[in-house]
């Protein structure tokens, strides 16, 4: 199987800055008296593979830098330390919130143009997508008004249509689910299935950890930046709450343990 | 930078365009309305300081401050681009010279515009023209391109010390007063300390380039090519190493 992602040790150090360490002043002052500010890590030393046609999801308390790691995959953040290798021409679509890219002045098919660019595809294969686009999202009365006047699911719908017709190869979700009415949702999960069935390689993160086990191949559990399980959706999602989120210590032996990685 | 984010330039810098005007009656034509009155306004009052004519005056001044306005924009504008790309560089990927380029692009827009305006004014202001007036296109290279440098150098140092935008501000004001782009550098004398200023000025040789074909009807020599060309090699160069060495720095500090 193709990797679609390694990652190899790699590290996300955030430095802890308060406002006030910011101003030239204090960052020379610093400099000289060779202080240094606070660090906090947000990833730990993650090594980890993802081949093409998985559905990996990702779960994990509140910062536990799901997010962060999704951000690693698409070059957003680059580690601090460690290597990252990304798959060469496939066009990777990121959904790490809705509406990215979204120029309030600008009407909805304007938006789609800039946002499909932003997801690497050419002008003119938006423009081929466009109607599908627009039916999906069931904006064909408002496509031209911008989109500062549209409510918050016309929004959302929109920007989920355009991320999902472009045909992504690579989709990488977080916890973007619950937009729109019910059916809406319906129509968005029954898409995402069709993406995984044709072979799209999907990485979701959410806090609905029983979707994840239902629709992945594969899940992760992330703690403090670090993996603590990582393989059989239906076991790692038993031991995640069975221990509530909790990732047992270093020495304490997991029941069945059995660390199922793919690869 | 990859095709995705030079597409992305272009067509943000499009829809930037676009929307300015969109909510107004002139719409487009405010474009040439804008720049038309700011430079009707300056000759109007500086003529009366330089004890020139103000035809002659007008001419005089829209020559250099044309491409000084451009200057000025794309400098602050792309010192901001970074930062202000912080809606879209914290979510997904795209290369940091994507920002200060699409604001390289508005302005460069900006000028056209502005560069029309200035020349349907000149229509009325002067009777003879040279053939000096064709150089004009390439004079403008070296202004884009000190600006695009100088503004990557500052769009850097904004991402981590936010001091330098009223200093970067001062220090643009500091350098308009003292070039010859409002002031005939005529009226003072050669030993004075303000024409050893003038003389020593690196704007005085970017201003020649377009005073000398449009008010004097000749053309740049050979040394105000040179230094301009060496001036703008030396800015895109440290502007492209300083955004290419801290670029994977930037996410922590927007």
């Amino acid at each position: 199987m193709k990797e679609i992602f390694n990652i190899q040790k790699v590290d996300v150090e955030f430095e802890k800055h308060s406002i006030d360490r910011r101003t030239l002043r204090e960052v020379i002052g610093a400099k000289l008296n060779g202080q240094e500010n606070d660090k906090t890590f947000a990833l730990q030393d993650i090594s980890l593979k993802i081949f093409e046609g998985e559905s990996v999801g990702i779960i994990g308390r509140n910062g536990a830098g799901k997010s962060t790691l999704l951000k690693v995959f698409t070059g957003v953040i680059s580690p601090s330390w460690g290597t990252v290798t990304r798959v060469k021409n496939k066009h990777i679509v990121p959904l790490l919130e809705l509406g990215i890219g979204f120029q309030p002045d600008l009407s909805g098919r304007e938006n789609c143009m800039l946002a499909g660019i932003l997801m690497g595809y050419s002008p003119s294969e938006i423009n081929l997508k466009m109607n599908d686009i627009i039916r999906f999202a069931e904006l064909e009365e408002f496509i031209d008004e911008p989109v500062k006047n549209y409510s918050s699911g016309m929004y959302a719908r929109l920007a989920f249509a355009i991320a999902t017709d472009v045909n992504p190869e690579v989709l990488l979700v977080d916890e973007v689910f619950g937009v729109g009415d019910e059916f809406f949702m319906r129509k968005c999960i029954a898409r995402m299935q069709r993406l995984m069935r044709n072979g799209c390689t999907t990485i979701f993160v959410s806090h609905n950890v029983d979707f994840l086990a239902s629709q992945c191949t594969r899940l992760l559990w992330l703690d403090k930046g670090k993996i603590i399980l990582d393989g059989n959706p239906n076991f790692v999602s038993t031991i995640y709450r069975s221990r509530q989120g909790i990732p047992p210590e270093f020495n304490e032996p997991i029941k069945n343990k059995q660390k199922v990685m793919v690869n | 930078m990859d095709l995705t984010s030079f597409r992305f330039a272009w067509f943000y810098a499009k829809s930037q365009i676009k929307t300015r005007y969109r909510y107004t009656f002139l719409g487009f034509f405010w474009n040439f309305l804008e720049p038309a009155l700011y430079l009707i306004i300056l000759s109007l009052v500086f003529s009366v300081i330089n004890k020139m004519n103000i035809k002659d005056y007008a001419v005089f001044l829209f020559a250099a401050l044309v491409p000084w306005r451009y200057f000025e924009k794309v400098v602050m504008s792309a010192m901001e681009s970074i930062v202000g790309g912080e809606w879209l560089l914290k979510k997904m990927y795209v290369s940091p010279f994507a920002f200060p380029l699409n604001r390289w692009i508005v302005s460069s827009f900006e000028l056209l515009f502005s560069m029309t305006a200035a020349l349907s004014l000149f229509a009325f202001l002067k009777d003879d023209w040279s053939i000096a007036l064709i150089i004009i296109p390439v004079s403008i290279i070296p202004w884009a391109v000190t600006g695009i440098g100088i503004g990557m150098i500052c769009a850097v140092l904004f991402v981590f010390f936010r001091d330098v935008k009223p200093l970067i501000q001062m220090f643009l004001t500091l350098v308009f007063f003292t070039s010859p782009i409002l002031f005939n550098k005529n009226i003072f004398t050669i030993d004075s300390i303000q024409g050893k200023i003038m003389q020593w000025h690196p704007f005085t040789y970017f201003a020649a380039l377009f005073q000398k074909p449009i008010y004097l009807g000749i053309f740049p020599d050979m040394y105000d090519w040179i230094i301009t060309t060496l001036i703008s090699i030396l800015s895109i160069t440290a502007g492209y190493l300083l955004i290419k060495k801290y670029s994977t720095k930037f996410y922590f500090y927007l």
